[in-house]
């Protein structure tokens, strides 16, 4: 299908049924298919709730049998044998009737997990554990033959020789060798201090002499500070969650893109990023001292402490994405159209005419995307700037206003063409979301504690109406707006094809709804386990879509989204309800 | 030596985000990591790699 990279943001073509998002229908797909549920599974039943399925004494240590090495195991197993099974391209049928038998496995075994988390006594009968692990292991090989049926278990092992083997090999050693390398940063049964917490320790007392000439340090405790302020770096704030998190993202980025990168090249790149997120680390925990010891304890320890390590996480990120693209002795095909030409690297190498095109045009998004991103990510990142100079209250709101605004305007010459005119569904789904999401609220008699009522109150008149009017600017005007463009504009078409602006807002399916609004639903989650704002966040998100499907104009979802968030507001202001913000 | 340097180095790789991701749960217990932050995080970080990857040749 030819594809016009320059037309207009909403175009009219209507995509041939090839370029939608499919049901996995083949062996690679289904094995994905079958890991994804098992992890969502194990991980909505079982994690942060401090239970698991079951446990097991290997090596003299009780692990989690069911859930950490068969996990582990099965991402080994499925890294190391995609190729091989990419190949195969025969039709599987899904097994409804297993499925089935499995999500009733599967609703006993999370019953059971709740009445033990609440102290529901009658419903612990199962006070050894037995039968919900023996329920957790029959659901979950009842998804694998729903997945993929028994002849297609045996092809795919036995395709892979002894792959079954290694990857089982894989799971326990990433099991046993956990325990070891964990010395790095927390203490033991067999080490008495975090190797990495004393390495920090002394490393930001190596920085912090630059600024401040007298600095407390007691290495038993971990502490260091001022004469004023002392802080302790415990495990987490040791960098490990920082290299773990890098050392993730790096692998995975070389791992999908290998086809680009050469190796062993590339590997190197990898402890650079790791000794950035590392040093970045150090220089938040100086910062964190220094603002404390300036006095603005409340912004360190509320906005900054959580803040400015997700934010050193991107800058290394983005910085590693970029890095992989420029540095040309890493690469096996360089982007730039010189190489498209055949012309002769400068090591010497030479690649094939129009190679790089080819994978451009085959890995590339849409230019498109920008208009439609770009504004919502400029909300994201005020919003980090904005909290992290902040401390329960965040008086900085206005930024991500701003934000959004200046992406708009930007961004306006190519998302004018977008129709924004709008109809009477679209006040009526926002009235209706509007209702929906404030359903919790009406049962109780008073609205729930929040800060920043009081917060508010502080603030002089004209600095407090000043916030509130940036306050419901964003939520009625920008906000509306950048979303819109980024789930439904952007992410919902996307998932029918990656080139999304020539579907048509009248021609998006079933699927590519509920999966947008599902992710619209996760970002209004305030934590793990907060299935109200997931559950109407999704509903939210369904309301819009149809909305923007019913006349295909992006001008009913943004009414849509405008009005139930002007109601919003208004009952905030009105009742003084202020953790509805 | 090169080939099986790179293997060698992509199994180490394999092993120790195993034994990370092994430990992820851990992490995700703890109280001071806030979890719309989280989100927040990897939908920014998520979006700008997309904005970056697009096309040059259009």
């Amino acid at each position: 299908m030819k594809i016009n990279s320059n037309s207009p943001p909403a175009g009219n073509h209507r995509l041939q049924p090839s370029d939608s998002f499919p049901f996995p229908r083949h062996l690679l797909g289904r094995l994905y298919l079958f890991g994804a549920l098992m992890a969502l599974e194990y991980i909505f039943c079982f994690a942060n709730r401090g239970l698991s399925p079951g446990h097991l004494k290997i090596f003299g240590a009780t692990t989690d049998v069911y859930g950490q090495i068969p996990l582990f195991a099965y991402l080994v197993f499925l890294g190391f044998g995609h190729s091989i099974w990419k190949a195969q391209k025969e039709n599987i049928l899904f097994g409804r009737i297993f499925f089935g038998i499995h999500l009733l496995c599967m609703g006993a075994v999370l019953s059971i997990t709740l009445a033990t988390q609440e102290g529901m006594g009658w419903l612990l009968f199962d006070t050894s554990g037995y039968i919900k692990s023996s329920l957790y292991l029959l659901g979950t090989i009842l998804l694998a033959l729903a997945c993929v049926p028994p002849r297609g278990w045996i092809r795919a092992i036995r395709s892979t020789g002894l792959l079954w083997l290694y990857s089982s090999l894989a799971g326990v050693a990433g099991w046993y060798l956990g325990t070891p390398i964990r010395v790095l940063w927390t203490a033991t049964s067999t080490a008495q201090s975090g190797l990495m917490q004393t390495g920090t320790l002394y490393a930001v007392r190596a920085l912090l002499s630059v600024f401040i000439p007298n600095i407390f340090i007691d290495p038993a405790s971990f502490t260091i500070g001022t004469s004023r302020y002392l802080v302790t770096i415990a495990a987490g704030c040791s960098g490990v969650e920082g290299l773990g998190l890098v050392l993730l993202f790096t692998s995975i980025w070389l791992w999908y893109y290998r086809k680009e990168y050469r190796f062993p090249q590339a590997l190197l790149l990898i402890p650079c990023a790791l000794g950035c997120i590392w040093v970045l680390n150090i220089v938040r925990l100086c910062a964190l001292i220094l603002i404390m010891n300036a006095g603005g304890s409340e912004m360190a320890g509320s906005g900054f402490h959580a803040t400015a390590g997700w934010i050193s996480f991107i800058i290394i990120a983005l910085m590693f994405s970029l890095a992989t693209q420029k540095l040309s002795w890493m690469r096996k095909i360089s982007p730039d159209a010189s190489c498209a030409s055949g012309e002769p690297q400068s090591d010497g190498t030479e690649t094939l005419p129009g190679a790089s095109t080819q994978l451009s045009q085959d890995r590339g998004e849409s230019p498109a995307i920008r208009a439609y991103l770009v504004p919502f990510l400029a909300i994201l990142a005020a919003a980090f700037v904005s909290k992290a100079a902040s401390g329960e209250f965040e008086w900085l709101y206005a930024l991500r206003f701003f934000a959004a605004a200046i992406a708009l305007w930007y961004f306006w010459p190519r998302l004018k063409g977008l129709d924004w005119r709008f109809g009477w569904l679209g006040p009526v789904a926002g009235v209706a979301v509007f209702l929906a999401w404030m359903s919790p609220a009406w049962f109780h008699q008073q609205p729930a504690a929040s800060p920043m009522g009081q917060a508010l109150a502080a603030l002089s008149p004209a600095a407090r109406w000043t916030w509130i009017a940036f306050r419901v600017a964003a939520a009625v005007i920008t906000v509306p707006i950048a979303e819109e463009l980024a789930f439904r504009g952007y992410l919902a078409r996307r998932f029918i094809s990656r080139e999304f602006d020539a579907v048509s807002f009248s021609s998006l399916t079933l699927l590519s709804i509920c999966l947008s609004s599902a992710v619209f639903g996760l970002e209004h989650m305030k934590n793990l386990m907060d299935w109200q704002h997931l559950l109407l966040g999704t509903l939210a998100g369904l309301a819009f879509s149809a909305a923007l499907r019913w006349r295909g104009r992006m001008g009913d979802a943004v009414a849509a989204h405008a009005v139930s968030n002007l109601l919003l507001a208004a009952w905030v202001l009105g009742f003084g309800d202020w953790a509805q913000w | 030596m090169k080939s099986f340097l790179k293997y060698a180095l992509g199994l180490l790789v394999i092993l120790f985000t195993t034994c990370a991701t092994a430990h992820a749960l851990a992490f995700s217990r703890n109280p001071e990591i806030d979890p719309s932050l989280a989100i927040s995080a990897l939908t920014l970080l998520a979006g700008s790699l997309a904005v970056l990857k697009i096309r040059r040749n259009k």
